[in-house]
């Protein structure tokens, strides 16, 4: 057993630094930590356990144990386990040692810890603001419980602008978005280039951060929240609806019917076909290759009306709630998409097989955007990125959920490290999916699509669960609670990963270069809101707020 | 009349008509390129202004005089205005000393019948540039900057290629007037530059590619990239200006391809690779010439869908590094060849 094996292991090397370990599942492992040796411990588990690292989290625990938690997730990929070391910062001493320079990736996760909670990660070396509006005031941690889930702070200013960090010497700086012709989505690149070669970058984004799990700690109740997760992603949202009600389902440990688990699996692969197809279009547009993005959407359209037949919408499909799903696929849907399937596989394999061919493409692609071994396993990159590095990890098979343990499959990985190889593991990744529904279509039962839960969940349950995201593997993080929600919840999207590998990615390669890269990792930011305008009589600069804006559009006062 | 006045009037009528014909096969370029796009995209393209969308380059003219004509307060405003003035010209002059009809009575379906042509052009199209350097210059920001520096660097790359590339025709035929290496290569179909210079002929479309900034060349543009490059800060007929400019560049491009290496207006049967007799024979000729005109067109437009762009320096070396010296060996070759064969 997994979980037993790995703590026997720090209770040997840490002894009694380990103070408490629950095992609810066989795959799942929760210990708590001693504040001082949690970095020692982390780094173990990092380096010499070789555990990918998934996330931190923090939690304000305080109205029930008077401490806040701050908890670092590891997966054991080969071990088939998720596991979580948690520590209690005590509330008068609202700080915790950061785990940074022991793993690298952790780097935003303690900064956001610090914006949202107000705990100091001792030891960071980059303790710029990440998450928070930059007119936001300093003191005031939104996630504290004690901060009600609509509060503007005294102080806010909107219009206060980022405080950017001095560009090195003999570089040019080149601002690359927040709007940008192949940035779908709001975010900045500050890139520092030299001639046409990039020599680093600053990056700004959250623009677009809404308080989402705020809102569900304080307002939304357990099935609310699926409908309000699926609205993280326009792209992959059906993940987080998933993600989010097995994570809950783990806490409480509830089993779902079978047939639920075979529709999940269904709608989940769906999913990553529109969205693979979908990527290596825009993938084309980004090199100006347009007439294969207007194939791939040609080709992608019927996955989105079978997903609307089936579940209502072409995109968020308001699948789960705890303990079930919500749509039936019925025979007549089962003929119609095993229809779609053939009819996409047909059209797709000309086009895996003319990608493969075109040298265009792979000189445009090949040796760009490099994120080798050590860059996934340092940043904790994730999914495409990973496995085209030769890092064969999909957590459909590592961290099997749903229906994923009784179907075969293959994990696509290629060993180029570049853009190139995303683009082959992408392409190739549309054939498994198809495989995968097809044998879901197979074997799924008659029987119920969800359980019929009267009794209210367990409170103060831990759960976590990893799902295979398009871009790789979304993990969730739920502690119940009372008044039928949890008490925290915490979601890591892929790209919150892969994009702290960017800035890495693009030094010192092409300008040209810099869009595919970025789009390479399939980024999924999640606009901006002010507008200078020029008298040019006069001369005279004038910065419109928000509020002006809203007023000249709509035409009324706020 | 006097000569001089009849040579007076017949050359203004010629530049009139010439100029209109000229700026109506751009503008229906444009529509032809967005139907050929449309057709490989599987799309239907402008179909609703006229019939099948016939009136649209139309529209787009209108439209784009009618929008509000908006400098940005940031740019240096004498080079902005003045850049796409520029851009146009060096297209536009460059079909004056192209040959496109034998005569027509007995007036020479030429504009300016120059002893060297091919140089005048090759001068003036290097002009070219200037409008968009100015573009990127004036603009007084960094992705318009950008576009231009890279657009005179490629611009001038290639020019070298292409004038390399062109000097074995000229070896061939020893003469610069374009009328002339017309009739050199009115013999018959393998008289055609095309089958006695291959090589030339593929360097010279790939520079003219590079040359007129288009699709897999359009560095300087790049949207992805650059954002729409040296022309980003351009609005309403400013930018058509722009946008026209490529059109009537890649004109002047197939009329250039279809005088130096495909027979001009001549065709090796029918007995018309001869000067016209008669009126008939004479607008046939033109014909002739338009129908290859259009072909090399429609090859522009149809790459431009088939292929992703290349990345600056892949451009740099594939100019530099494959087609300088390839050109320099095809120069020595055909050299080397005419000495053997002289008598």
């Amino acid at each position: 057993m997994a979980a037993r094996e790995k703590l026997n292991l720090l209770k040997e090397r840490f002894g009694n630094a380990i103070q408490r370990a629950d095992i609810p599942a066989e795959d799942r492992l929760f210990v708590f930590v001693d504040p001082q040796s949690v970095r020692e411990i982390c780094r173990h588990v990092f380096r010499h356990l070789d555990a990918r690292y998934v996330i931190s989290i923090g939690a304000d625990d305080r109205p029930h144990s008077g401490d806040f938690l701050v908890a670092h997730h590891f997966a054991f990929d080969e071990d088939h386990l998720l596991s979580s070391i948690l520590t209690r910062i005590p509330a008068d001493e609202p700080a915790f040692d950061s785990i940074t320079d022991e793993v690298p990736a952790a780097n935003w996760a303690e900064r956001e810890i610090r914006d949202l909670y107000g705990l100091e990660p001792r030891g960071h070396r980059y303790l710029k603001r990440l998450v928070l509006p930059d007119g936001w005031p300093d003191g005031v941690h939104p996630l504290r419980k004690d901060v009600p889930f609509d509060h503007v702070p005294e102080g806010f200013d909107p219009d206060r602008e980022f405080k950017f960090d001095e560009a090195p010497e003999g570089c040019t700086v080149v601002p690359f978005g927040p709007f940008h012709p192949t940035l779908d989505e709001p975010a900045h690149f500050r890139l520092y280039v030299e001639g046409e070669m990039v020599r680093g970058c600053e990056y700004r984004g959250f623009m677009v951060h809404r308080g989402i799990e705020k809102l569900a700690e304080s307002v939304l109740t357990y099935n609310d929240i699926p409908m309000a997760a699926e609205r993280i992603c326009g792209i992959c949202g059906c993940v987080h609806n998933v993600a989010y009600a097995q994570s809950v389902e783990g806490a409480a440990a509830l089993r779902i019917p079978p047939r639920a688990e075979y529709i999940r699996t269904i709608m989940l692969e769906l999913e990553r076909l529109h969205s693979h197809l979908l990527w290596v279009g825009l993938a084309c547009h980004i090199v100006g290759f347009d007439t294969m993005f207007m194939q791939a959407f040609r080709i992608r359209e019927p996955v989105m009306w079978i997903a609307e037949k089936i579940s209502g919408n072409r995109k968020t499909y308001a699948l789960c709630v705890i303990g079930g799903v919500r749509w039936e696929i019925t025979d007549d849907l089962r003929a119609e998409l095993r229809q779609v399937l053939d009819q996409l596989e047909k059209e797709w394999r000309p086009v895996v097989a003319a990608v493969q061919k075109d040298r265009n493409l792979k000189a445009r692609t090949r040796g760009v955007g490099v994120a080798d071994r050590h860059l996934v396993k340092d940043a904790a990159l994730l999914g495409p990125v990973a496995r085209a590095a030769g890092v064969d990890i999909d957590a459909r098979r590592d961290h099997p959920y749903a229906a994923y343990d009784r179907v075969e499959f293959d994990v696509i990985t290629a060993d180029g490290a570049d853009v190139w190889s995303r683009v082959i593991v992408r392409a190739l990744e549309v054939f498994e999916s198809i495989r995968i529904i097809r044998q879901c279509l197979d074997r799924m039962e008659p029987g119920p699509l969800s359980l019929d839960i009267q009794d209210e969940l367990p409170v103060g349950r831990m759960g976590m669960s990893s799902v295979e995201a398009p871009r790789g593997e979304s993990h969730h993080f739920v502690i119940t609670g009372e008044n039928n929600r949890p008490r925290r919840w915490r979601v890591r999207a892929p790209t919150y990963q892969n994009l702290q590998g960017v800035p890495a990615m693009i030094k010192d390669q092409q300008l040209a270069d810099m869009t595919i890269s970025l789009g390479s990792i399939d980024p999924c930011f999640s606009c901006t809101d002010r507008m200078e305008t020029i008298d040019i009589r006069s001369g005279a600069k004038r910065v419109w707020s928000q509020e002006e804006l809203k007023q000249l559009a709509r035409g009324t006062r706020a | 009349m006097a000569p001089s006045l009849h040579f007076l009037l017949f050359s203004a009528l010629k530049v009139v008509i010439v100029t209109v014909v000229l700026l109506t096969i751009v503008a229906y370029t444009v529509y032809v390129e967005r139907k050929v796009c449309a057709f490989i995209q599987d799309r239907i393209g402008p179909n609703r202004t006229g019939p099948l969308g016939l009136l649209q380059p139309l529209a787009d003219a209108v439209k784009a005089f009618l929008k509000e004509d908006f400098v940005p307060g940031h740019v240096r405003r004498a080079y902005f205005w003045l850049a796409p003035a520029i851009v146009m010209i060096p297209s536009l002059v460059t079909i004056a000393v192209i040959p496109f009809g034998s005569v027509l009575g007995r007036e020479p379906m030429v504009l300016a019948d120059l002893n060297i042509g091919v140089l005048f052009t090759f001068a003036v199209v290097s002009l070219g540039v200037y409008g968009i350097v100015l573009a990127g210059y004036a603009a007084n920001s960094k992705y318009p900057f950008m576009g231009g520096i890279r657009s005179s660097a490629q611009v001038i790359s290639y020019e070298v290629a292409m004038g390399l590339s062109v000097v074995p025709v000229f070896l061939l035929t020893g003469n610069l007037n374009l009328g002339a290496l017309v009739e050199y290569q009115s013999g018959g179909l393998f008289g055609w530059m095309i089958f006695k210079q291959p090589l030339a002929f593929l360097i010279f479309v790939v520079a003219a590619f590079a040359e007129t900034n288009r699709l897999p060349f359009d560095m300087p543009e790049a949207e992805q990239e650059l954002a729409g490059g040296y022309n980003v800060e351009y609005g309403s007929i400013k930018f058509a200006m722009f946008f026209l400019a490529e059109y009537a560049n890649m004109v002047a491009a197939s009329a250039m391809i279809v005088t130096l290496f495909l027979g001009g207006w001549s065709l090796p049967f029918l007995g018309l690779n001869q000067p016209a007799a008669t009126w008939f024979a004479g607008l046939i000729h033109i014909g002739v010439f338009l129908g290859k005109m259009f072909a090399v067109l429609l090859v522009f437009i149809w790459l431009r869908w088939m292929l992703p762009r290349f990345r600056y320096d892949q451009l740099m070396d594939l100019g530099w590094k494959r087609f300088v010296p390839l050109a320099l060996a095809n120069v020595a070759l055909t050299a080397i060849v005419l000495w053997l064969q002289a008598p």
